[in-house]
């Protein structure tokens, strides 16, 4: 039996599909058996960032309405053995779909699957509590900055009062540098505020717009600063104690650390 | 011991059974989650006098007045008291609240009783507010930023305070507010307030807030009472 991991973070923009697509592949690499579940209905991109938007055929709309079976929507990743992902509806909105709905379908796929992730849409609304409706756990995401922060705390009042349980976090686009200009707001600050437990931090990449625009995540392209991050939030997850390196913006230490996390 | 369904929970605390009443219920929703708690209990309860906890402007004073003699009649449960809180604080309630704006002074004696604390166990976090009408708050966690807290009474903060807080909602100027770090968006103690100069950095010492001589909110390190 699986588990069901919603992704989400209020604020919008700031990195839940590109964590979904990335930690998901990155999970399957290491021989992890992984569903995407894209639950941003009428926007439909996390199948455009995983490069399979030719490949949908069905949704989970379809199989709702009974148009097909579950299995015969899941999308085959590719380049990945045992990564599937289950699109969006781009005709439907948010509110077409019951949370009772998506929790059937989310108890289904954990059947199957060891991670089931749910990419959910920004705000609070429906769509939100649509996506958390089958999860057993959330990693929230956000940005270092004070309204992306505000909206995550907000978020983690209401997965609390759902019992939702560990909810642990994903820092993403840090940048050292401007942390240590003090132009950013540090790691330690935010958790100081949200005080859940802490992931990992994705650094600011230039390679995730590109790999965004390829539909080929970012963990494909060994060596970047991103992929090595989500690799160890990953390997994190199946258990194994990967330290969360300090970030620093001076060369050599980075060059030092992602040496070190190699060869772990 | 804790029986609970959605609704309403049955909670033993120090002082005997407290019915807790969840918010966004009918007076018959209420009563038939009772029914249904009693129905589940497998020690009979009848005789025994328990104490209603619920959220502001929940019910009505009319709804309560039924509610209490339904419990006599049909249950023998004996109302010993009524506060008007959020679940004991915990969980806070998602919406701010209605009571928000009564901060106008009532007569001296009209003041109930500020001998009562709630204690909060979690961090107030965006979004969420706790409230107790009936006395003071203390928090065992943050406060943060777009979270919010009201007391009748005093409210502390075992931890860092960011968000917002209005002490002595009813118009007690005497309430203080006291956190173990005070960076807060917004004070008020009955109709004063004070905003903070933004960008405030923590001290690193307990402070504590109170209405001063000048009729203004003054915020000082606090060493003891
Ligand atoms: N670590 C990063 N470094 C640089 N750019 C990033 C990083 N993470 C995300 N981005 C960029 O930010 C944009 C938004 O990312 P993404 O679509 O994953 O966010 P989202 O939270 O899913 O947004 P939405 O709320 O619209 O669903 C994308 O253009 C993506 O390429
Ligand atoms: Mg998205």
């Amino acid at each position: 039996m699986g588990k069901v991991i919603v992704i989400t973070s209020g604020k919008g923009g700031v990195g839940k599909t590109t964590s979904t697509a990335n930690l998901g592949t990155a999970l399957a690499m290491i021989g992890k058996t992984v569903v995407l579940v894209d639950a941003d209905i009428g926007l439909r991109n996390l199948d455009v960032v995983m490069g399979l938007e030719s490949r949908v055929v069905f949704t989970s709309m379809d199989v709702i309405e009974k148009n097909c079976d579950l299995d015969k929507a899941l999308v085959k990743d590719r380049r990945v053995e045992q990564l599937v992902l289950l699109a969006a509806s781009q005709r439907n909105r948010k509110d077409d779909i019951k949370p009772e709905q998506m929790q059937d379908i989310c108890e289904r796929l954990k059947e199957i699957y060891d991670f089931v992730f749910v990419d959910s849409p920004a705000g609070i609304e429906q769509g939100f509590h649509n996506a958390a409706a089958g999860a057993e756990e959330a990693i929230i995401i956000t940005t270092p900055d004070v309204s992306a922060i505000r909206d995550a705390d907000r978020i983690i009042g209401l997965l609390q009062n759902q019992n939702i349980e560990p909810i642990n976090l994903i820092i993403n686009r840090l940048s050292p540098a401007l942390v240590k200009k003090g132009n950013m707001i540090s790691k330690n600050d935010v958790l100081d505020i949200l005080n859940i437990d802490l992931l990992g931090v994705i650094p600011e990449d230039t390679g995730v717009i590109a790999s965004t625009n390829r539909g080929i995540p970012l963990v494909h392209n060994d060596g970047s600063p991103g992929a090595e991050a989500y690799m160890r939030i990953a390997r994190r997850m199946t258990g194994q104690r990967i330290p969360i390196p300090e970030m620093r913006d001076d060369n050599f230490f980075s060059k030092l650390l992602t040496w070190f996390s190699r060869n772990q | 011991m804790e029986m609970a369904n959605s609704i309403v929970k049955l909670r033993g605390y120090k002082d005997g059974l407290h019915l807790i009443i969840t918010p966004k219920f009918s007076l018959t929703d209420v009563e038939e989650a009772i029914q249904e708690l009693m129905d589940g209990m497998n020690q009979p309860l009848a005789g025994t006098s328990v104490h209603i906890d619920m959220s502001p402007s929940l019910l009505t004073d009319d709804d309560l007045k039924e509610l209490e003699t339904h419990l006599i009649q049909k249950h023998d449960l004996v109302v010993s008291g009524v506060s008007v809180v959020d679940e004991k604080c915990e969980p806070p309630i998602l919406a701010a609240p209605a009571t928000h704006n009564i901060s106008t002074s009532l007569p001296a004696e009209n003041l109930p009783d500020f001998g009562k604390a709630q204690i909060v166990r979690q961090t107030i976090r965006s979004g969420q507010t706790t409230s107790c009408l009936s006395g003071s708050v203390i928090i065992y966690g943050d406060v943060n930023p777009g979270g919010d807290v009201v007391a009748a009474g005093d409210i502390i903060v075992l931890g860092t305070l960011r968000g917002s807080a209005h002490a002595g909602v009813h118009g007690k100027l005497s309430a203080v507010i006291i956190a173990m770090e005070l960076v807060p968006l917004q004070l008020q103690i009955g109709s004063y307030v004070n905003r903070p100069p933004i960008g405030q950095k923590p001290r690193g010492y307990p402070e504590i807030a109170r209405v001063g001589a000048e009729d203004i909110i003054i915020v000082e390190e606090f060493i003891k009472f």
